[in-house]
């Protein structure tokens, strides 16, 4: 390498110069430059490293399998956990070590979100209202953002159809609170920071819309933000 | 051949690009391969394969099994097909029940549940499609009364889920699947 204070001076008319700028630059002599293009190679694999590995990560720590089938604010994955999940479904269950509900057991729903499509929120009250598509039995769990159970002050996280008190037209009405309240009461954590996140799981068991298919048009239950502190 | 610095630029963005895609694609696919605990391990966690092990009540930070459902009590039997078939037999006394058959990737391939099921009593047996064969030359008596499933999975587990509907009823759960059986014919 020649330090450029040291190189002779350029003529300042030489044939080769002028020879040189005239040319198309696609047909320009080519010098190569072995570590420049070291250098953008390395940049190239690097960077697409990154971006296609934490792509990767993002989808798959998001939880949430692509073809969901959502109705309001409930999101159901019947594909999930069979031969025919998409490869996303597969390593997010396959990470999980999740243990689905086959179809011929049930339907799980999820809700991340409140009807207006906020976030669930631990630390508030939500109302849960409405009917469910038909099952034999269905129950309904309060978990964490990671679809933990979490502790309550009863003790207990989950509602059953069975034991739920329903108004005269069959539609029932759940509050899901920290704090005890009338009617009926699906706790929530009993302390528990916004960041814990929230879920409603609804699980339908023995019900009719097992199939992705049947579950156009079925009524799910509406949740509604009543308060929070 | 030299290039203007902006299709330099275009083509090194649109091969991090590429590339980018190439490895998240990869990255998804060799998840599946590259898992420590997939659930069939978890469940030998919980006792010998070939018999139905209770699974320990679900509590909040000492769930055995993600994403289970709290209002159920679960019993779990591993299974090898390469060691004869495997009859599943099961009475239990409350208003749901369901059996659900996982290959050992996870994946569903059978389930019902006790409306399903046409009687109060799950027998089941699970059996490849040789040895059905086999079977079918000297058939036991009771093979019609049972529901045969043909699979080509050889090894999975089955998880039997049972509804408590009052926790006075626990100890009846409990019994009724400690009692099923996840076993050889005869």
């Amino acid at each position: 390498m020649t330090d450029a204070s040291t190189r002779p001076p350029a003529p300042a008319h030489s044939e080769a110069d002028w020879y040189q700028e005239r040319l198309p630059r696609a047909i320009r002599p080519h010098r190569s430059h072995p570590l420049r293009t070291l250098t953008a190679v390395t940049l190239v694999v690097a960077l697409a490293s990154l971006l296609g590995i934490s792509s990767a990560y993002l989808v798959i720590e998001r939880e949430q399998p692509l073809d969901a089938v959502s109705i309001g604010p409930w999101q159901a994955y019947p594909r999930a956990g069979t031969a025919e999940a998409d490869p996303y479904s597969v390593a997010i269950y396959t990470r999980g070590a999740v243990i689905p509900l086959a179809s011929g057991e049930g339907l799980a729903l999820v809700a991340r979100e409140d009807s207006t499509g906020h976030l669930l929120d631990p630390t508030c009250i939500y109302r849960i209202y409405g009917q469910t598509p038909s099952a034999r039995l269905w129950t309904m769990t309060a978990v964490d953002g990671h679809g933990r159970l979490v502790e309550t002050l009863p003790g207990r996280v989950h509602l059953a159809s069975q034991n739920l008190l329903r108004n005269p037209d069959g539609s029932f009405d759940i509050t899901a609170a920290t704090k005890p309240q009338s009617g009926n009461w699906l706790p929530l954590a009993a302390s528990a920071s916004a960041s814990d996140g929230l879920r409603f799981v609804l699980r339908l068991y023995d019900a009719p819309v097992t199939t992705g298919a049947a579950l156009d048009g079925v009524s799910m239950p509406a949740i509604e933000r009543q308060g929070c502190p | 051949m030299t290039l203007s610095p902006r299709f330099n630029l275009t083509v090194g963005v649109l091969a991090t690009l590429c590339l980018a895609a190439i490895i998240h694609i990869l990255v998804v696919l060799s998840i599946p391969h590259n898992v420590q605990h997939s659930a069939f391990d978890n469940v030998a966690k919980h006792g010998p394969d070939r018999q139905f092990n209770l699974l320990p009540d679900l509590k909040p930070g000492q769930e055995v099994l993600p994403d289970l459902d709290p209002a159920m009590k679960h019993a779990a039997c591993r299974f090898e097909l390469a060691d004869g078939p495997v009859l599943f037999d099961a009475s239990i006394p409350v208003s749901f029940w369901s059996i659900g058959l996982f290959n050992s990737a996870g994946e569903a391939v059978y389930s019902l549940n006790n409306r399903t099921a046409g009687a109060e009593r799950l027998s089941m047996l699970v059996i490849t499609t040789e040895q059905l064969s086999i079977l079918r030359e000297n058939p036991p008596e009771n093979l019609e009364d049972l529901i045969v499933i043909e699979t080509n999975e050889i090894s999975g587990f089955a998880l039997l889920r049972a509804f408590v509907p009052h926790p006075s009823k626990a100890d009846t759960v409990d019994k009724a699947l400690m009692a099923a059986n996840c076993g050889t014919m005869g």
